[in-house]
């Protein structure tokens, strides 16, 4: 029973094992399992070990035992809200004549179909995916078909609310801020954090070591010697540089600086810098960078162990980072290129990584991003991307 | 819904609100006799979780706090060298030093195991502990049974105890650990649960008070930027302190005025940051 429902959980990437499968058949021969509701919470609680797949389960969930359109966000997402725009439409045609930019009598003239061809339509016009734009459909957008505009008379579309029969709860997706694919929360950085850690012993010498101590006391013929160790400590230096100027970084460096802050207690030693676009001469310690300028050469003088973490969409001008005073700032004529600085940035500091907060697949569409990917391996400022840094950082 | 073995399913507790799902999850782990994995932010109640079915089904509770250091041996019995030395030297207690047995002391695994009754066995905040503990423990768990090196023992479990283990998400698990448990995530109440929760620990609670408080609670959850978020056991403490304190008047919330932030916010950064947050509000 229900092999079917368990493979598609395995395509879509839920870690699901045989083993607990056959467990959940246990469940069912016992006669725990009596509802729907109830197959829903044993299924989940006994196939999937992490919150992260919550969201793709439920999804699944939805497509199986109710022929939901099939777990393809896009998919899912427009039919969601078609339904809730129609929903609306009906309701209150004058609102929507206005959302929609149109007439009313123009779009009285639309059929039920038309109207979603033309929604769909304009979700097609965008070749990316859009938050806080004023055209086309996304999230936090002035636009006025999208999840939760601004436009003046703008409607919501998604996100109504639904009785609770399992199906539906799976359709709620309640899990979704927890999958791999979701924004990045403080919890969810933090505990990628946590593993950048080395342990190195530091201390007094006021730990036994047991093995080494029977070790030396055979060696000495049964004359007592007694080891001691140092206690480990994590004595991790941590140099993050953050991109600060330009508005497509502001969503980020807060929840970046204050989660390094969070973890400061760990570290031996961490340094915040900030800078515009691309590094010259010059890193800043205060966010306005005016204050407090260092030099780059006195950075480079650092421990070379030091792990460097620069986060920053690494997009700009290609001669912002080619020419020599490329600068857009009259004050930062170090007369090298940028790509020079962070070439020696590189070459010091041997555990360094780019953290970019754009999508991974949109990367090849801007020249500088590839030519800082040659000198600093770069990885998404997501929890995947995120772990994969902290691997990086962390090689021996 | 379910019926376990011994004629009990767990239904709830006294200072405890449980969600139906968790109810449904907590039944099917304990009639597979597996472990339960709770996960969640601190404050979403994993470990009164296990005092609630401890209470409802009458079970001793056993408590294992993990810490970082521990050795998986620790949890299960200790072998208690120095008194056996002790008695060597001094023999005047009255037990038998030839016999190893005598000094083995049961750790709280092997308290669980060897107790007369089934118990509750809560393992906390397993994610402290390195893998190698983990690992371990999951052979133990899925035996039932462990080895006392010393006396060259092997001591099974007399009641298959009922286990909830406890993670915040520092590490992750290994995979096979994860697959021998059953798995939920806890998360944060919702408004509505949270005022049956704040009922259950304040049956005589203003009403006024309650809603006023709950909304302002949720209001300062959502300021930027709190690296330590205030949870339930913050929301309830400061209830107790705003219905103690007899000047307080509910409306004073509405207005956007709060005492006592001092219990919500325990970190000097967050403080500020929210205390801000606040004056400002009551600026416009």
């Amino acid at each position: 029973m229900f092999i079917e429902f368990f493979y598609k959980l395995k395509e879509t990437g839920v870690p699901v094992s045989p083993t607990s499968f056959l467990t959940l058949h246990r469940a069912l021969n016992q006669g725990l399992v009596t509802s729907l509701n109830d197959f829903y919470t044993s299924a989940r609680s006994i196939l999937v070990k992490s919150e992260r797949y919550f969201d793709l389960f439920d999804q699944v969930f939805a497509h199986h035992f109710k022929g939901a359109e099939m777990p393809d966000y896009e998919g899912f997402e427009v039919d969601e809200m078609a339904r809730a725009m129609l929903e609306a439409w009906l309701k209150d045609p004058k609102s929507m004549a206005d959302a929609l930019d149109m007439d009313e009598e123009q779009l009285k003239k639309l059929s039920p179909e038309e109207l979603i061809e033309y929604f769909k339509e304009r979700l097609k016009d965008q070749d990316e995916e859009h938050h806080g734009g004023s055209k086309w459909i996304g999230t936090g957008g002035t636009s006025p078909v999208g999840h939760s505009g601004f436009h003046p008379g703008g409607m919501r579309v998604g996100g109504i609310s639904r009785n609770k029969s399992a199906v539906k709860v799976a359709m709620d997706r309640r899990y979704k801020d927890y999958s791999l694919s979701g924004p990045l929360t403080q919890a969810m950085m933090g505990e990628a954090l946590k593993r950048l850690r080395n342990m190195i012993p530091s201390g007094p010498k006021d730990r036994v070591n047991i093995d080494e101590t029977i070790y030396q006391t055979m060696r000495n013929g049964g004359e007592i010697e007694i080891i001691f160790d140092r206690d480990l400590k994590d004595r991790l230096k941590v140099i993050i540089a953050i991109d600060n100027g330009g508005w497509s970084m502001d969503p980020y460096v807060q929840v970046v600086q204050t989660l390094f802050d969070y973890t400061r207690a760990q570290f031996k030693e961490l340094k915040t810098y900030f800078f515009h676009n691309t590094i010259y001469g010059t890193l800043w310690k205060d966010a306005a960078r005016y204050k407090q300028p260092v030099k780059l050469d006195e950075i480079v003088r650092s421990d070379s162990e030091t792990r460097l973490v620069i986060l920053g969409d690494a997009s700009m001008a290609p001669y912002e980072l080619m020419a020599a005073d490329g600068s857009i700032h009259l004050e930062e004529r170090s007369g090298t290129r940028s790509i020079d600085c962070l070439q020696s940035l590189a070459d010091t500091f041997a555990h360094s990584v780019w953290l970019n907060p754009i999508q991974t697949n949109m990367w090849q569409y801007t020249q500088t991003i590839n030519t800082i990917r040659s000198v600093f391996p770069m990885f998404e400022l997501s929890i995947d991307g995120l772990e994969k840094a902290i691997t990086q950082l962390m090689l021996k | 819904m379910v019926a376990i073995e011994n004629g009990s399913s767990f239904t709830g507790a006294t200072r405890y609100v449980l969600d139906e799902e968790l109810a449904n999850i907590v039944n099917i782990s304990m009639a597979l006799e597996m472990p339960l994995l709770l996960k969640g932010e601190p404050g979403t109640g994993k470990t009164m979780l296990a005092h609630a079915i401890a209470e409802n089904l009458q079970m001793p509770l056993i408590v294992l706090n993990v810490k970082s250091s521990m050795k998986l041996v620790d949890a299960l019995y200790q072998y208690d060298t120095l008194t056996r030395l002790n008695d060597s030297r001094f023999s005047d207690s009255g037990r038998d030093v030839s016999n190893i047995e005598e000094y083995i002391r049961m750790g709280k695994i092997g308290q669980a195991f060897t107790a007369e009754k089934r118990t509750v066995l809560l393992i906390d905040e397993i994610d402290k502990a390195d893998t190698d503990f983990q690992d371990d423990m999951l052979d133990v768990l899925d035996q039932m049974e462990f080895d006392i090196i010393e006396i060259d023992k092997t001591k099974a479990a007399r009641n298959r105890p009922v286990i909830i283990i406890t993670s915040n998400a520092k590490k992750d698990l290994s995979d096979p650990f994860l697959g021998r448990c059953n798995f939920h995530h806890i998360a944060f109440p919702d408004p509505k649960m949270m005022r049956k929760i704040i009922r259950v620990h304040f049956p005589s609670l203003d009403t006024d008070l309650m809603e006023n408080a709950i909304e302002t609670f949720y209001g300062l959850r959502d300021v930027d930027a709190i690296e330590k978020r205030p949870a339930t056991r913050e929301l309830i403490n400061w209830i107790r302190a705003l219905d103690a304190d007899p000047d307080f008047k509910p409306k004073k919330l509405v207005k956007g005025k709060v005492p006592f932030l001092g219990v919500l916010f325990k970190k000097s950064q967050d403080y500020g940051r929210v205390l801000q947050h606040t004056e400002r509000r009551r600026l416009f």
